[in-house]
C-alpha cells in the first residue's frame, strides 16, 4: 500500500507489480488531500469515533459492573438480550434505524453515526467477565471505607480493568474509524461524511482508478489506527506481565 | 454473506417502497397533470428564501469523472440563479440503488438520481419514478431525439421513466502492433477471433508469456456472446432463460473454454478483474481485450503501442449489450418543475450533457449531440471513440427484467463454476435455469 502510494500512475499498472517505486512521488499525498473536502472528512471521523468511544465507556463500565456484582430481577434475561444484540449484524438493523433517524430529521447531521453505537455489547460482555474475576474482598474493603458505588466503579474497578478496556477501545476505535457501510447508508450529504466514504469517492465507477492517489489517502487513513494500536498494546502486554506475577 | 444479506434487505425495502408508492398515487398525479404555473411547483418543502429551489441529485460517479460531473452541476447552478442542484456521491451503482430504495421508504429521497440502467425496471415497477412524457412534450423533446440503442431500459408500462446519461458499451481493444508483427488482420467473426488469438499466444515450457485475448469477469460479455449467437437471455414470456434450451449457452461457454484451454483466452480472477485485464493489456501480455468504452480515454494515454478499437466480433449477428447509468426523477419530489428543468438542461444544453460527454468519454446520447461540431471534431481526432458510437446500431438489451439484479448474481456464480472450476457446462446451465425460473416465478 505504501509502495503504491508513492508510485506514478504508469507504475501502478505494471504487471507483475513493482515493490519499490522508481522515484517516490510525494505529491500523490497532496493530490489525495486536495481531491475533496478532506479536512472535513477527517474532522468528522475524529468527532464520530471519539464521541462513540467516550459514550461507550460511560455506558459500558457501570453496566458491566452491575451485571458482574449485583443481583437483581431479570438480570439473566437482560444479559442474554445484550448477548443477542452482540450477534446481530448492522446490516439487519440499518433500515429501521434509518427510518427512525429520518423521522427525527437528523439525517443531515453526525447523530445517526453516533447514537446507534452508544452501547457496545461486546464490551459489556468482556468487561463483565473481567469484573467477575476481581475478588469480592476488594469491593467489601472499599465499602467499609465509605466509598460510594460511583467511586468503586471509577477508582477501583476501572483501573484494574485497563487491559480489557484497552482491548475494547482498540476494537471499537478500529471498527468505527474504518466503517464504510454505516456512514454511507446514514448520510445524504458530503459535509457529514467520514474519511472512508470520502476516500471511496476517489475511485472511478467504471474505468481505471488512480490507485496511487487512493493508496496515498489510505495511508493517511491507517496512521491513526497504528497510533491507537501502539498505545493500547502497551496495556495489553502489561496485563500479561501482571497475571504472570500473580 | 454481506452481499446476500444486503440483497435480502433490498427486497424488504422494495416492499415498503411499493407500499409507499401506492399510498402516494393521488398526490403525484396533481403535480404532473395540468401545466402548473412555475410558482406553485416551487411551494414544496425545499423552496428556500427568495424563491430559490434546491434540487438533490444523487450519483455514483467518483474519481476524475466525478470532477467532470461536478463541473457540469456548477455550470448549471451558475446559469440558473433560482435553482441550485446539490450533487451527492452515494457509492457504487449498487449502493446508490440500495440507498434510493431505503430513502424512498423513509421519504428522504432526492429529486433526481442516477440509476444504473438494469435497476430501472425494478424501481419503475414499484411506481416510484416520475413519468417524464408530459414534461418532455412541454419542452418539445421526444424519445426519438435520443440514440435508439440507449433507450432499451427507459420505457416501462408505456411510461418513460428514465433518460440515458453516462452510458457505455463493451468494445474490442486491439494491440495493433502485435497483430501487424504477425501479419494478422483485425478479426470480425468468432472464427477469426479464435485464429488470431491462438496465433498471438507465446508459450515457453509450461508458462504462457503472452495470451491471445482477455475479457472482464462480468455478465456483460457472456450476454454479448449469447446475443451474437442469436440467443436471448430471457425467453419472450419472461418466465425462463431463453438461451439455454436453444443451445446458445452451451455454444458460448464451449467456445470460451476451448479458447481458455490453449491460452487464446486469459480469464482474469473474479476480484478486480477489470484492472487485471487492463494491466495485462497495457503491458502487452495479451493482444486483445473486451472492455468497457469507459476506459478508452485513460487507456489511450497510457499504452505505448498503437491501439485500435473495433466492433465485437460476430457469430450469426453483430450484437452488444449496453451499460452505465440513466437519470430518473422520483415521483415523491416536491420540486418537479425545477427538477425537470435540470434534466432538460442536461439533455439539450451544449454546456450540459454534451460537455460532460466530451470531458468524460461516455457515449453521446442524443441525436443532436452526435451532429454537433464538437463531437465531429472529437471523432476526427480520436476515431476509436466513433467506433464505440457506431457500434450502438447493434445494441440489444435482452436482460430487461425486474428481477435482473437477482438473476445476475446467480449467473455470476455459474460463470465462476464453469470458467474457474471447470464444472460441466450443461449441468451448470441447467441448475442456473432452475434457479432463474424460481426467481422469475416468485416476482
Amino acid at each position: 500500500m505504501i509502495s503504491t502510494s508513492l508510485q506514478t500512475y504508469a507504475e501502478t499498472l505494471r504487471f507483475p507489480p513493482t515493490l519499490v517505486p522508481a522515484v517516490p512521488q510525494w505529491e500523490n499525498f497532496v493530490r489525495a488531500m486536495s481531491a475533496g473536502p478532506f479536512m472535513t472528512y477527517a474532522r468528522n471521523s475524529v468527532i464520530i469515533t471519539l464521541s462513540i468511544l467516550v459514550i461507550q465507556l460511560l455506558v459500558m463500565i457501570p453496566a458491566a459492573y452491575a451485571f458482574a456484582k449485583y443481583r437483581f430481577r431479570g438480570k439473566t434475561v437482560m444479559f442474554s438480550m445484550i448477548l443477542l444484540a452482540f450477534m446481530i449484524p448492522g446490516q439487519v438493523t440499518f433500515i429501521p434505524v434509518y427510518l427512525m433517524m429520518a423521522d427525527w430529521g437528523v439525517i443531515k447531521t453526525l447523530i445517526p453515526q453516533i447514537i446507534p453505537f452508544m452501547s457496545n455489547a461486546f464490551g459489556i460482555f468482556l468487561l463483565r467477565q473481567y469484573f467477575m474475576q476481581t475478588p469480592e474482598e476488594i469491593i467489601e474493603a472499599a465499602r467499609l471505607d465509605n466509598a460510594s458505588e460511583f467511586q468503586i466503579i471509577w477508582r477501583i474497578m476501572t483501573p484494574m480493568a485497563l487491559p480489557a478496556l484497552a482491548t475494547v477501545v482498540l476494537f471499537s476505535f478500529v471498527s468505527h474509524w474504518n466503517d464504510y457501510f454505516w456512514p454511507l447508508v446514514m448520510t445524504d450529504s458530503t459535509g457529514v461524511r467520514p474519511l472512508p466514504v470520502g476516500i471511496s469517492m476517489l475511485k472511478e465507477t467504471e474505468g481505471i482508478s488512480n490507485w496511487h492517489i487512493i493508496m496515498a489517502a489510505n495511508v493517511v487513513l491507517v496512521i491513526p489506527i497504528l497510533l491507537v494500536y501502539t498505545f493500547c498494546s502497551k496495556y495489553i502486554v502489561r496485563a500479561f506481565v501482571y497475571s504472570g506475577i500473580k | 454473506m454481506k452481499k446476500k444479506l444486503s440483497g435480502m434487505m433490498m427486497a424488504a425495502v422494495m416492499l415498503t417502497g411499493v407500499m409507499a408508492g401506492c399510498s402516494n398515487g393521488s398526490g403525484t398525479d396533481s403535480a404532473s397533470g395540468s401545466p402548473a404555473p412555475a410558482a406553485s411547483a416551487n411551494t414544496g418543502g425545499d423552496a428556500g428564501k427568495g424563491g430559490k429551489v434546491t434540487i438533490q441529485f444523487w450519483h455514483s460517479i467518483g474519481g476524475k469523472t466525478g470532477e467532470y460531473l461536478q463541473a457540469m452541476l456548477d455550470r448549471f447552478n451558475k446559469s440558473h440563479p433560482n435553482i441550485e442542484v446539490v450533487g451527492t456521491f452515494q457509492g457504487s451503482y449498487d449502493e446508490t440503488a440500495t440507498k434510493l430504495q431505503q430513502s424512498l421508504a423513509a421519504k428522504t429521497a432526492p429529486d433526481v438520481s442516477m440509476l444504473e440502467r438494469a435497476y430501472v425496471q425494478q424501481f419503475a415497477e414499484a411506481d416510484v419514478l416520475e413519468d417524464m412524457t408530459s414534461y418532455m412534450k412541454k419542452s418539445n423533446l421526444s424519445a426519438d431525439d435520443f440514440v435508439p440503442g440507449l433507450m432499451g431500459h427507459s420505457t416501462f408500462n408505456k411510461k418513460l421513466v428514465s433518460l440515458p446519461l453516462n452510458r457505455s458499451t463493451p468494445i474490442f481493444y486491439i494491440n495493433k502492433d502485435l497483430l501487424d508483427e504477425k501479419g494478422l488482420a483485425v478479426p470480425n467473426t468468432w472464427e477469426e477471433l479464435k485464429k488470431v488469438a491462438n496465433a498471438l499466444v507465446v508459450k515457453e515450457g509450461n508458462e504462457y508469456k503472452r495470451y491471445g485475448m482477455t475479457l472482464v469477469h462480468d455478465s456483460w460479455y457472456p450476454i454479448a456472446f449469447i446475443t451474437q449467437a442469436g440467443g436471448k437471455f430471457f425467453n419472450d414470456k419472461g418466465t425462463s432463460l431463453g438461451f439455454i434450451d436453444s443451445g446458445e449457452g452451451k455454444k458460448v461457454f464451449s467456445f470460451l473454454k476451448d479458447m481458455q484451454s490453449t491460452g487464446a483466452l486469459y480469464y482474469p480472477p473474479s476480484q478486480n478483474s477489470g484492472n487485471v485485464a487492463i494491466q495485462m493489456f497495457t503491458e502487452g501480455k495479451v493482444g486483445m481485450m473486451f472492455q468497457s468504452t469507459g476506459v478508452m480515454g485513460s487507456l489511450g494515454s497510457n499504452v505505448k503501442f498503437k491501439m485500435v478499437t473495433a466492433f465485437l466480433p460476430k457469430d450469426k449477428v453483430n450484437a452488444e449489450p449496453t451499460g452505465g447509468a440513466n437519470i430518473v426523477m422520483t415521483s415523491d419530489s416536491k420540486n418537479k418543475q425545477a427538477a425537470w428543468e435540470f434534466v432538460n438542461w442536461i439533455m439539450t444544453d451544449p454546456e450540459g450533457g454534451l460537455q460532460f460527454v466530451l470531458d468524460s468519454g461516455y457515449l453521446p446520447f442524443t441525436k443532436k449531440m452526435v451532429e454537433t461540431q464538437q463531437i465531429k471534431d472529437l471523432w476526427a481526432k480520436e476515431p476509436n471513440r466513433k467506433v464505440a458510437y457506431d457500434q450502438l446500431q447493434y445494441a440489444v438489451d435482452t436482460n430487461k427484467s425486474t428481477v435482473w439484479p437477482e438473476v445476475m448474481k446467480e449467473f455470476h456464480s455459474i460463470m465462476q463454476a464453469i470458467m474457474y472450476d471447470n464444472k460441466d457446462i450443461d449441468a451448470s446451465l441447467q441448475s442456473f435455469k432452475k434457479e432463474a425460473e424460481r426467481i422469475l416465478s416468485s416476482k
